[in-house]
């Protein structure tokens, strides 16, 4: 089995977390978020015949009181962006972790994960700035950690791009 | 070339007219040389100035330094004292300098040190009060006593139990896993989240409070385990030790992480998360969980004691509930045993004279009456076994009262009426017998040994009492008559029938008893009319019913006729059935010892 290390990167309340819980395989208590700012969780994904272990970095979310430690970063095979549809400035957010990472992780394939999509009427960003992304090869997905939908397409559309498919 | 370099240096200068045409050659020399000149001279001025000079070198030193520490250990060993001598002369000058720089480092160091220190000392001071009273403690005294060591220093040496319980190989890089293995099946949790974590968690450490890179976690506690941790440039190796892992685990763990570098380094470098080739490292991570065997084999000895103390603990417990059982039977058999004596001894026409116990099992011996209990019916009683005792009895005739007694019952064969008993040699009858059995009864038991007299006054003979009974029932029939007559009614006729048969009876059985029988046929008058008249009247009748008893089966039977006249009046007369009873014929039987037949009579 291949394994691959990937980080989890947003803004506070993004519903990373959300994802983790109902979609991966958790070992450790969120605790782990606010005392070391990362958790390791696991996502395994089916590549063709191979199976990827995914080692999900969720790495906590950079706000006011705590900045983003690039070091979690180190050695990761991908990266998953998430952002809360239903708040702008997150978008905003998930582009300057994109390009933070992209300082240490130059090449490395990501995904960015338009969350809470179940929450259309709050929907708060817009469409222009999403379409603008995906026009800079941005793969786009959005999803709902409340419904599932487009978390397993997120998870495997970036396991492909690693195992370079 | 020097010579010629320092004549041509005043050359240099602009040449001069006078000259120009003269020297053709010096002239060609110059238009040759003047660019080369100038650089000579340049290089010159250059290593005669001390500053251009030092410019030079520094522009190169890191270069030269950083390539000849690769090569060899030269320039470390040249400026080894210069840089022993410079900290020397710093601490001379002011030692705060040195001081301040190293107070960070020595702060945690010196915790450090203590700390673990600390621990230790605990560590065996519990060990100390643990094992103080045990074999163990003392076998460890007699080594520090011969060995000359402290006691806490042996007991570190010997108590130093530890188990590595995991070993994980982690890619640097990423913290993903390249390998895991375990001592214990259980408790494994997911290695690869595992390792993650813990290389998040290095990270943090590092980031929150290395300096630099070569600064990282190397240990940490976690309740009973450390995690040891030991790296290398590519990979990580962190072994879960449950205990207090002594020094030598860290070699044991650097060594592997060397061996593996050395053996997988391509593998290592481009490593891309297929952990497959690192199968091959897996006996180098086991043999970092037979340092936990080796330990094991070291504590051996004291494993081994315990074992056989536990062992020796067992047999001893199994012993003593054995001895216990042992003795509660034990105890219960000679319970028995006394009590089975006790019985015997009690037993009426048993006497023991000897018991005891030999060979392992109880004998006793003595006299029993053969009318006694059996003691073997009693032995089966007492639950002591039938074979555990051996018994010898010897015959003989005892003087014991129930004895007496049974011996005359076997003797007298009494009626089931009778009971016999017998205490301080009396021999006493109760209830009642046939005359012929009493009369026996008393001949016989003169003759019995231990028995003086023979006591049958709560005896009843049957047959007297039978014979007492049937004459009272014929003397209580007055035959009557009617006036002035002597003739029987004819309904008296059947009546005297019967009366001569009850008297037939009745004379037989006295003459069983040796008795003869006498019957005074009384006649009696009213008181009507005179009295001589009466007297006649009453002889007559009283004649006439003795004749005609007598005429019947009435042998041995005396009949005496006397006449009463009305001088024995039945009843006062005052109505005429008084007068008609007064009218009438009674019999009076005596009842008399038939002389010189019975020798005894009562």
């Amino acid at each position: 089995m291949i394994q691959k290390k990937v980080c989890m990167l947003g803004a506070y309340a993004v519903g990373k977390t959300s994802l983790v819980s109902r979609f991966v395989k958790s070992l450790f208590s969120d605790k782990y978020h606010t005392t070391v700012g990362v958790k390791v969780d696991k996502k395994i994904v089916a590549v063709g015949e191979e199976q990827v272990n995914l080692l999900l970095w969720d790495i906590y979310g950079e706000d006011d009181f705590q900045k983003l430690r690039t070091s979690y970063l180190r050695g990761s095979s991908g990266y998953v962006l998430a952002v809360d549809g239903t708040r702008r400035e997150t978008l905003e957010k998930a582009v300057i972790l994109q390009s933070r990472a992209h300082e240490m992780l130059a090449g490395v394939p990501f995904v960015l994960m338009l969350n809470k999509a179940d929450l259309v009427e709050k929907w708060e960003v817009d469409d222009s700035a999403v379409e603008d992304l995906v026009a800079q090869g941005w793969p786009t997905f959005r999803t709902s950690a409340k419904t599932g939908e487009g978390v397993e397409e997120a998870f495997l559309a970036l396991a492909r791009r690693m195992a370079g498919a | 070339m020097d010579a010629f370099l320092r004549k041509d240096n005043g050359g240099l200068e602009p040449p001069s007219a006078a000259t120009e045409g003269q020297d053709p050659i010096g002239e060609l020399r110059r238009l040759l040389f003047v660019p080369e000149h100038a650089q000579v001279a340049k290089l010159q001025e250059r290593l005669d100035d001390p500053e251009i000079h030092a410019e030079d070198v520094s522009q190169v030193l890191p270069e030269a330094i950083a390539i000849r520490a690769t090569k060899d250990r030269e320039l470390t060993r040249a400026m080894l004292p210069t840089v022993e001598e410079a900290i020397l002369s710093s601490v001379r000058r002011d030692p705060h300098v040195l001081v301040d720089a190293l107070f960070p480092v020595m702060g945690p160091a010196i915790r450090k040190a203590i700390s673990s220190a600390l621990e230790s000392m605990i560590e065996s001071l519990n060990e100390t009060l643990e094992r103080s009273f045990t074999v163990q403690g003392l076998k460890w005294r007699w080594e520090a006593f011969r060995t000359g060591r402290p006691l806490p220093q042996v007991i570190l040496l010997r108590t130093l139990v530890y188990r590595v319980e995991q070993v994980f190989l982690i890619h640097r890089r990423t913290g993903l896993l390249l390998q895991h293995v375990s001592s214990t099946s259980a408790g494994v949790q997911d290695a690869d989240m595992v390792s993650g974590m813990l290389t998040a968690i290095r990270d943090f450490v590092q980031d929150s409070f290395g300096g630099n890179r070569e600064e990282s976690l190397d240990s940490f506690k976690v309740g009973e385990l450390t995690i040891r941790i030991e790296q290398g440039p590519e990979a990580v190796l962190a072994a879960v030790v449950r205990g207090t892992p002594p020094p030598e685990l860290s070699a044991v763990l650097a060594e592997a992480i060397e061996t593996i570098h050395l053996e997988q380094a391509e593998a290592l470098v481009k490593f891309e998360g297929d952990a497959t080739p690192f199968e091959r490292a897996r006996p180098r991570l086991e043999a970092c969980l037979k340092t936990q065997q080796r330990s094991r084999a070291e504590r051996a000895p004291g494993a081994k004691t315990r074992r056989a103390r536990a062992f020796l603990r067992a047999s001893l417990v199994v012993l003593l509930i054995g001895v216990a059982v042992w003795s509660f039977f034990a105890l219960q058999r000679g319970r028995r045993w006394g009590a089975y004596l006790e019985r015997l001894s009690a037993e009426p026409g048993i006497a023991v004279t000897d018991s005891g116990r030999r060979n392992g099992r109880y004998y006793v011996t003595g006299l029993r009456d053969p009318l006694a209990a059996d003691p073997a019916a009693l032995l089966d009683s007492s639950k002591l076994g039938k074979g555990s005792v051996a018994a010898e009895w010897k015959p003989y005739q005892s003087l014991d009262s129930e004895l007496v007694a049974a011996r005359a019952r076997r003797v007298l064969q009494p009626p089931g009426t009778v009971t016999l008993t017998a205490a301080n040699g009396v021999l006493a009858a109760r209830g009642s017998a046939p005359h012929r059995w009493i009369v026996e009864a008393r001949s016989l038991s003169r003759a019995f040994a231990g028995v003086t007299r023979f006591d049958d006054s709560g005896l009843t003979d049957t047959d007297l009492a039978g014979i007492e009974s049937l004459r009272k029932e014929i003397e209580s029939q007055p035959i009557t008559f009617d006036l002035a007559s002597a003739e029987l009614r004819p309904r008296d006729a059947g009546r005297l029938g019967e009366l001569s048969r009850d008297l037939s009876r009745l004379a037989e059985a006295a003459g069983r008893v040796g008795r003869t029988v006498r019957v005074e046929v009384v006649g009696r008058g009213d008181s009507t009319g005179t009295e001589e008249v009466n007297r006649t009247i009453s002889r007559l009748r009283a004649q006439r019913v003795a004749s005609l008893l007598a005429a019947g089966d009435t042998r041995g039977v005396l009949f005496v006729p006397r006449g009463a006249g009305s001088s024995e009046p039945l009843r006062r007369e005052m109505t005429d059935e008084d007068r008609e009873i007064n009218r009438s014929v009674t019999l009076s039987i005596g009842i008399t010892p038939a002389p010189a037949r019975e020798p005894s009579t009562q």
